[in-house]
């Protein structure tokens, strides 16, 4: 090979990045203004999951086509991200806002602003049908799965402080992983938000069931469910902290919402009969 | 080399790119880099939050003693069923090569990641489901999933060591009397063991880094670690640091290990 050609492969190398990399960019600024992205973990049903034939569907995905399509007049468009890393790429700007069934809690509302709450939720135990669990007690040094970076996890991880490190916790990446895992013998329970509990067990009826019994629901004067609860959560939408103005509107749009019976429709379509 | 480089006439060496000017541009380029490094390294150090490093530091010991045990044991048999695969794919009967050739060809022509996953995931529902009797199954799924897929990388390793030991060898073996079998296993073997062993150190490298895929099958390796620190604590760079000490405390020594093996199987290297 002579000096020439080699000049002229490398020239032509370094013309290819830079037309990359312009590609690159005019892809990123493609979406208009009027498109809202959202980050959310799916799938998490009932909140995001995708039907048999790829719609994606959901209690967050009506929500956000209510309070940010009809509204806020904008066009909802769903990012899938991992949840355990939810907040820093929100933060990092792949995302305007996250909606993912996520609890409003002291650490995460550190790096993010919430919006005001639009559901509540409570961390429930799922066993299987035929298991000996009848308490919280009797999980004492049984193996929990948890989905990795969830206040089920968080949940689980405070009851083996309290059971004095008498408990084994598996952390999968999505939340079907650890239904998967208690279906096929892996683990003796699953921690995690109630709705989502009672959706997987809906479809597993012969295997699987709650345990049952007062919990912090009641102690806290909560109209409760009738399983045991381990906690009671809040869900809002996540913003940077330095979008107040979309937030301040999409609290009034959830106000409206609320009011005019649309969050009603959506919650009865997905949480009653 | 010169001549690729240099427009003018190679011998004259003139105008920007005399010797010396490529070399300090070396340099130049090296001393920047290494700026850059030291610099991240300084702004990094900063932000290490020493409190929470004590905090989960028993964790990461924890899983770092998860992946030394995953990575031995994988590796060790990994290693015994590359001999064995490596010697099926140079079989001289057609049915050992065909069935060695499709395992070979399945196990390093899909992912390991989809491997894992249809282990832990599926393996368990076509024996029993709910009553599939191993309960703690990613910890097996882990060896077998890592086992089987270096197993073929291993095979193709010792299968080039045995190819590039010349045929006289073999021959001049047989011609002593030796069986096929004790030509292989005393004159062949060890020699394709010694052309083997810098692909296979290098595999075994890779293979511990790849217990870093074991996150999705919930063992609670160190990347799992690390996600579940930064999830709750959204501190990042406190565990990235025990991640990144604990990966190199594997492959540093492993390096070691392999660069001892290489010598002493060298022809007139240390055999002790």
């Amino acid at each position: 090979m002579d000096g020439t050609s080699r000049r002229t492969y490398l020239k032509g190398t370094a013309a290819g990045a830079a037309t990359l990399g312009l590609a690159g960019c005019l892809g990123f600024g493609g979406s208009g203004e009027d498109t809202i992205q959202i980050g959310s973990d799916i799938p998490y049903p009932p909140f995001e999951y995708r039907e048999a034939d790829g719609t994606l569907v959901g209690f967050d995905v009506d929500i956000a086509a209510a309070v940010f399509g009809e509204q806020l007049e904008m066009t909802p468009e769903f990012n899938q991200t991992a949840f355990d890393g939810i907040i820093s790429a929100l933060n990092n700007g792949n995302f305007r806002v996250i909606m993912s069934a996520m609890t409003i809690n002291d650490t995460r509302a550190e790096k993010v602003d919430f919006s005001d709450p639009y559901f509540t939720a409570y961390q429930t135990i799922v066993v299987p049908q035929n298991s000996d669990v009848t308490t919280k007690e009797d999980l004492r040094g049984a193996t929990i799965g948890v989905q990795k970076g969830t206040t089920g996890s968080t949940a689980a991880a405070e009851l083996k402080e309290e059971f004095g490190g008498d408990l084994d916790i598996k952390q999968y990446d999505l939340i079907a992983d650890a239904f998967n895992a208690i279906l096929n013998n892996q683990v003796d329970a699953i921690i995690n938000d109630n709705t989502v509990n009672a959706q997987y067990i809906s479809q597993n009826e012969d295997q699987l069931r709650f345990v049952e019994g007062d919990g912090a629901a009641v102690e806290q004067g909560k109209n409760a469910p009738p399983y045991l609860t381990l906690t009671v959560e809040e869900y809002g939408i996540a913003f940077r902290q330095d979008d107040d103005d979309l937030r301040e509107q999409v609290n009034e749009a959830l106000a409206t919402i609320r009011e005019n019976g649309t969050y009603d429709e959506i919650y009865n379509e997905y949480f009653e009969g | 080399m010169a001549d690729a480089f240099s427009e003018t006439d190679p011998q004259t060496n003139t105008g920007l790119l005399t010797d010396r000017n490529v070399r300090l541009a070396g340099q130049v380029v090296a001393v920047v880099f290494a700026a850059a490094v030291l610099y991240l390294l300084y702004r990094i150090a900063s932000l290490v939050d020493l409190g929470l490093l004590e905090t989960i530091f028993p964790r990461f010991v924890d899983a770092y003693l998860l992946v030394l045990f995953i990575f031995v044991v994988g590796g060790v048999l990994s290693v015994i069923l590359g001999v064995f695969v490596g010697l099926g794919r140079i079989s001289r009967s057609t049915l050992t090569r065909g069935v060695t050739v499709g395992y070979v060809e399945f196990f390093r022509g899909t992912p390991l990641l989809f491997q894992l996953i249809v282990i832990y995931y599926g393996i368990p529902t076509l024996f029993g489901g709910p009553d599939f009797p191993i309960q703690n199954w990613e910890i097996p799924a882990a060896i077998l999933g890592l086992t089987l897929n270096h197993g073929a990388y291993i095979g193709e390793a010792i299968r080039g060591g045995i190819n590039s030991v010349p045929d006289g060898q073999m021959e001049a073996a047989r011609s002593l009397g030796m069986s096929y079998i004790g030509a292989m296993r005393e004159v062949v073997l060890p020699q394709a063991w010694r052309n083997a062993l810098p692909a296979m150190g290098n595999d075994q490298v890779i293979l511990i880094k790849d217990t870093s895929l074991l996150t999705v099958i919930a063992v609670p390796e160190l990347l799992s670690q690390f996600r579940d620190v930064y999830s709750t604590t959204f501190d990042p760079w406190t565990p990235i640091l025990l991640v990144a000490v604990a990966y190199l405390c594997l492959t540093l020594p492993l390096s070691y290990v392999v660069t001892y093996f290489e010598r002493r199987a060298s022809p007139g290297g240390d055999n002790e």
